[in-house]
């Protein structure tokens, strides 16, 4: 009897876990960025992934490879809020914990810091002579359209040197 | 009329006179000052957020495309929107600072002790889950505060080491703040949190019921004088006299500083300077001054002592009969809270 009451409600319990957990992943995307040649060593350009956030990529050296760039995400490794660049401080600054990293994403101050964490990487690969990134394809829908905000167009290509300069 | 009390009498069958037996009790003579009838206030403050939350819940609409726009509905075009908005907002905030209060006389007066251990885990239960339902409920605004907020509050479960990354999973529907997100916190908040703190205060007041209510002697007290006065009618009367202040001064609260609205989440732009309600204030300074995991780790340690504290008392009482650490240690620790609130107020960073 205890034991045909645990399996039913506990197979219960279990299927109310699993509908309640999410059924797949966040989807992502390798998404064209620009020609390798178009960013000189030294050089950055802000890119805006499909969902709007801003990401900052680099090229550091000049191998010619993929290795040569990082992707950085704006998002803050310590609790997730968006990060900004402060020019006149040469820092990523994040409002929520006061997480603050240098040019390279490294975490310099506050929590992350602290914890020695710094600003995600984007994963990037090159084929052919051209740069892409992987990112989430998906957003947060909303009924307002927001006033239209600087973005990629993968048919424009790349806005090349705006914002902040890694 | 007679016919119908008969009727009542014949279907319900609990005279008068058994109605005053159950549902009396001797109060101690104490309780006629109201602050010691705090834990009667987060009650009333309960019932007053179930009636404006159910009237709220007629215009909200908990999806990220409808959310800000039902709430702005309901303050600026509703009929007595902002009033029903301001009386929820306010009975929170009230409900907070009463859940506080009444937890600090408890403490400091030591009426968790023997045998009244349980009921003051059944009360650390109600606190934590009166915070949580604050939590929930001004995310559910989906102002910018509301947003940031959620998404902190997410990555704070995510900190907890083997378990957060499905804690985190499982409260916001997705890796990230998403689409599933809002109703997930709007039937948490409306739902979920709601009846488990219903059924927790129906066992706290059973367990006040079954244990009686603690005695205190007080140096001044008249010898001769009767010790305990009636529940039915003189405590209820009270208890009535602090509803009746507690609407006047949620209306005054709701009229003069009603509840507003602040700009529109922005899921791509953290606000320059973001603080949460003040109740989180010290959790916030805390995540500001040491790793996410180990912000976490030891606010869930503080957690856990106020939990076990009861039990950590008793053992330090058998040690040291007269110990008064229990005292010092409740003063270091409201300083403590009192400290980091301030400091979290009083800076922009």
């Amino acid at each position: 009897m205890l034991a045909g009451l645990g399996a039913s409600y506990g197979t219960a319990a279990v299927y109310a876990t699993r509908y309640l957990y999410p059924a797949r992943p966040r989807a992502k995307a390798w998404m064209y960025v620009a020609r390798v040649a178009d960013i000189a060593p030294g050089g950055s350009l802000n890119y805006t992934t499909p969902g709007g956030e801003k990401v900052a990529i680099a090229r550091q050296a000049q191998s010619g490879t993929v290795d040569d760039f990082v992707a950085l995400s704006s998002t803050c490794p310590h609790l997730g809020c968006q990060v900004h660049w402060e020019s006149q401080n040469e820092r990523f600054f994040c409002p929520c914990h006061n997480g603050t990293f240098d040019k390279s994403g490294k975490g310099t101050g506050g929590p992350p810091g602290d914890a020695g964490q710094s600003l995600p990487r984007y994963p990037l690969k090159s084929e052919g002579g051209l740069l892409y990134i992987e990112v989430p394809t998906e957003s947060l829908e909303v009924a307002d359209a927001s006033p239209p905000r600087d973005g990629h167009d993968p048919c424009l290509g790349p806005h090349l040197g705006d914002g902040a300069r890694v | 009329m007679f016919s119908l009390q008969a009727w009542i009498r014949e279907r319900v069958p609990v005279g008068p006179e058994q109605l005053r037996e159950l549902t009396n009790e001797p109060v101690p003579n104490h309780l006629k000052k109201w602050w010691w009838c705090l834990g009667g206030t987060p009650a009333y403050l309960f019932v007053v957020q179930i009636v404006t939350g159910i009237l709220l819940a007629f215009y909200y609409k908990p999806a990220p495309q409808t959310a800000y726009e039902s709430v702005r509905y309901i303050t600026e075009e509703a009929s007595f929107g902002w009033f029903i908005r301001g009386l929820h907002k306010w009975a929170a905030t009230l409900m907070v600072a009463a859940v506080v209060l009444h937890q600090m006389r408890v403490y400091f007066t030591g009426a968790y002790r023997k045998p009244r251990e349980l009921n003051w885990l059944v009360g650390m239960c109600l606190l934590l889950l009166t915070l949580v339902v604050g939590f929930t409920g001004y995310s559910l605004v989906y102002e910018q505060l509301s947003y940031w907020g959620a998404t902190v509050g997410a990555n704070i479960t995510d900190s907890v080491p083997v378990v957060g990354v499905y804690m985190k999973q499982l409260l916001l529907g997705g890796e990230v703040y998403n689409d599933n997100t809002l109703s997930r916190f709007f039937i948490l908040h409306a739902a979920v949190l709601p009846v488990t703190m219903a059924a927790l205060i129906a066992l706290h007041v059973t367990l006040i019921r079954l244990q009686g209510v603690t005695e205190f002697h007080f140096k001044d007290e008249d010898p001769k004088k009767a010790k305990f006065f009636n529940f039915f009618p003189e405590h209820l009367l009270t208890e009535l006299s602090i509803g009746l202040v507690l609407m006047i001064l949620l209306s005054v609260l709701a009229t003069v500083l009603p509840a507003e609205m602040g700009p529109k989440a922005d899921p791509l732009t953290t606000p320059e300077v973001i603080k949460p309600e003040w109740f989180f204030y010290v959790a916030f300074r805390w995540l500001k001054l040491f790793t996410g995991t180990l912000a976490v780790l030891s606010m869930g340690l503080v957690v856990f002592l106020m939990y076990a504290w009861p039990f950590i008392d008793a053992q330090i009482r058998k040690w040291r009969p007269n110990s008064e650490a229990s005292v010092w240690i409740g003063i270091a620790g409201a300083l403590a809270i009192i400290a980091l609130t301030v400091w979290e107020a009083s800076v922009a960073h």
